[in-house]
């Protein structure tokens, strides 16, 4: 006799018993020789961002994100009602339109508040002038 | 069906009219900053428009008992009573914050400012009719998410972004302990509307261990929201921390709207309510017993606050743990469970309100004059600003509970209420603790009239707005005069504690 949560747990010790068998079968059978390219972390292919993970990035990212979390919900609330649109007649298509104008209004604040401007960091290119400062600096020291 | 369903959102919709008034205020006010740059202060005069349409939209809901929305939102005179009580609390704030200096640092624009308070008090709105178990989660996030952003509004200054951050995350534990606590107990009873529960445990066996642990959960949430020990931990930083109109915002509104949904889950889920009991007393439908665990919450929030509040040195610190030690008086009214209990809460609320905010009041404007919350530098500033001094000593004789203040009405019917069910041992701590209040409440018009007198004898007065002065007699004057003639408060407390009840 298994209950509802028996299911669970067998499923739980199948996951685990699984993964268990697949790694060490996998260190059982595969040759031994590392190297420090193989043993770097896979990033799709990309450089390596070497060092510590405890990087400052830029903030705009999550703004991004954030925007965009809105609009994601407003499909998942545009949905049904489009399904039901029919039978619900004017009333409904008003309250939609109520609630795409809210999201509209938050739409405009954050345009105006230049928080969409993807502004790109500007590159330092040291001038003459900064270098002959520098020089001076330098020299004075 | 669908006709039915219509009908239905009609009249809720009808019943909606103060919340989507805010909702609305907020958007207005929110895209008003935006077209007017140059006024700082357009979206408070927007918001206080939007708030006396929505008192006069409450007006109307007088007398309404139904729950709107297939009972998601309950319109009662009880969650009418507090949100009158907020909406007053808001109108106040809004007015505190235009004299207040350290909002506008930098020479900034307040437009997200009093747009938030606009949708705090939204969510609170939400917050005190709610009847479903997700409708309470959502309304608290909404007012918290609001109340994060305020108390770090002056993001200059370091230890408001300190303040918001600790209440960012502590509000995140407690809002994810309150959302495991109401899946145990969708778990238990397959269903989220209060009446609903309340239906399946008094007509089904539920395992005793996993109700008292999920309900424990919930009220975990909700306590964090009251600033009840032990939830109370982020309380200090925030309030020390937050600008002074948001911190005291948050003592009042907030907390009212904590209450509020706090007596309104456990009547609504945990009480009898098919045979009321004539005088009023609540009887419990589980084998818990509820009472006896908001009283020790009570006596813990009371003890632990006075005793702490002793040595603070920072008023606006100081008044933080006056907070949780009033949430404790508080709950010793929600504790007794009987409908003189709940009454005496409102009562307090209404008193709460006026000296609370009159305190914090007091506090803004001698801020911007000598730019410290520390109690030592109040040093005879009693003779230098003498309106202040005065409205000072009447707020914090009405927060220790003395005779000519609305406070004393607000705890004499708490403690009568709690007399009256036979909690002796909890009206005894209540008294003990309000006589460890008055040292540290004296504390402050010691130094503000007795200590440095020679000091400032030969230096100016202070000079205020005169604006200014006109809200704080408004704060003041209740105070005094709702303690001679409590009567219409006390009448409409009574008359609202009929909730909603399916």
């Amino acid at each position: 006799m298994l209950s509802d949560f028996g299911i669970v747990l067998l499923f739980l010790i199948t996951g685990f018993v699984f993964v268990a068998l697949g790694l060490i079968t996998a260190a059982i059978i595969r040759p031994h020789n590392p190297n420090p390219v193989k043993q770097s972390t896979y990033e799709c292919g990309e450089e390596l961002i070497s060092g510590s993970p405890w990087i400052k990035f830029n903030i705009r990212f999550y703004v991004v994100a954030l925007i965009f979390l809105l609009f994601d919900v407003e499909i998942v609330f545009l949905l049904p009602w489009a399904v039901v649109f029919q039978q619900l007649g004017w009333f409904a298509f008003i309250e939609m339109a109520v609630f795409v104008l809210i999201l509209l209004a938050g739409l405009a604040y954050v345009w105006a508040k230049g928080d969409i401007e993807w502004e790109k960091p500007k590159p330092y290119i040291p001038s003459l002038k900064d270098l002959v400062v520098e020089r001076k600096q330098h020299f004075a020291e | 069906m669908i006709d039915q369903f219509i009908i239905e959102l009609q009249k809720s919709i009808s019943l909606f009219k103060p919340e989507a008034t805010l909702a609305v205020t907020f958007v207005v006010a929110l895209i008003a900053d935006l077209i007017f740059k140059k006024s700082k202060n357009i979206s408070g005069y927007i918001s206080l428009i939007g708030f006396i349409v929505t008192f006069y939209f409450l007006f109307w809901q007088k007398g309404q008992n139904y729950g709107t929305f297939t009972q998601m939102l309950s319109v009662d005179p009880f969650a009418l009573f507090f949100k009158f009580l907020i909406l007053l609390t808001s109108f106040f704030i809004i007015l505190m914050s235009f004299f207040s200096k350290e909002l506008y640092i930098n020479n900034r624009s307040l437009g997200e400012y009093f747009s938030l308070i606009a949708g705090m008090t939204f969510g609170m709105f939400l917050l005190v009719g709610a009847n479903n178990l997700i409708m309470i989660y959502l309304a608290i996030e909404t007012m918290s998410i609001s109340s994060y952003i305020l108390a770090g509004y002056t993001k200059e200054i370091h230890r408001a972004s300190e303040a918001s951050l600790k209440y960012v995350i502590f509000g995140a534990v407690s809002s994810g302990l309150m959302i495991y606590g109401i899946s145990i107990l969708f778990g238990l009873t397959g269903t989220l509307n209060l009446f609903e529960i309340n239906n399946f445990i008094a007509n089904n066996n539920v395992n005793i261990y996993a109700l008292f642990f999920s309900v424990f959960l919930i009220l975990a949430g909700i306590g964090y929201k009251i600033s009840a020990v032990p939830f109370h931990f982020w309380t200090p930083d925030v309030y020390e921390g937050a600008p002074i109109t948001i911190t005291a915002l948050l003592s009042v509104a907030s907390k009212a709207a904590g209450f509020a949904v706090l007596i309104r889950f456990v009547k609504a889920a945990f009480i009898d309510n098919t045979q009321l009991d004539s005088e009023g007393i609540w009887i419990l439908i589980s084998n818990i017993d509820w009472r006896f665990i908001i009283a020790v919450l009570s006596v813990l929030s009371m003890t632990l606050g006075n005793l702490v509040a002793l040595w603070q040195t920072n008023l606006k610190r100081l008044l933080a743990y006056s907070s949780i030690a009033h949430a404790g008086y508080m709950l010793m009214g929600v504790a007794v469970m009987t409908d003189a209990g709940v009454t005496a809460v409102m009562i307090y609320f209404a008193s709460y309100l006026f000296m609370n905010l009159g305190a914090f009041f007091v506090v803004t404007l001698l801020a911007n004059k000598i730019g410290s919350e520390d109690i030592d530098d109040y040093k005879g500033i009693g003779y230098r600003a003498p309106i202040l001094g005065v409205c000072m000593v009447v707020f914090l004789l009405s927060l220790t509970g003395l005779p000519p203040t609305f406070g004393f009405i607000g705890k004499w019917m708490v403690f009568s209420a709690v007399l009256e069910s036979n909690f002796i041992w909890l009206a005894v701590i209540g008294v003990l603790n309000s006589v460890v209040s008055l040292f540290y409440y004296v504390k402050i018009f010691r130094n503000m009239y007795v200590r440095g007198v020679e000091e400032n004898e030969n230096k100016e007065n202070y000079q205020f707005h005169p604006i200014a002065i006109i809200v704080l007699l408004l704060l003041a004057i209740p105070t005094i005069l709702f303690c001679l003639y409590p009567g219409p408060i006390a009448n409409w407390a009574a008359a609202s504690v009929g909730i909603f009840l399916g």
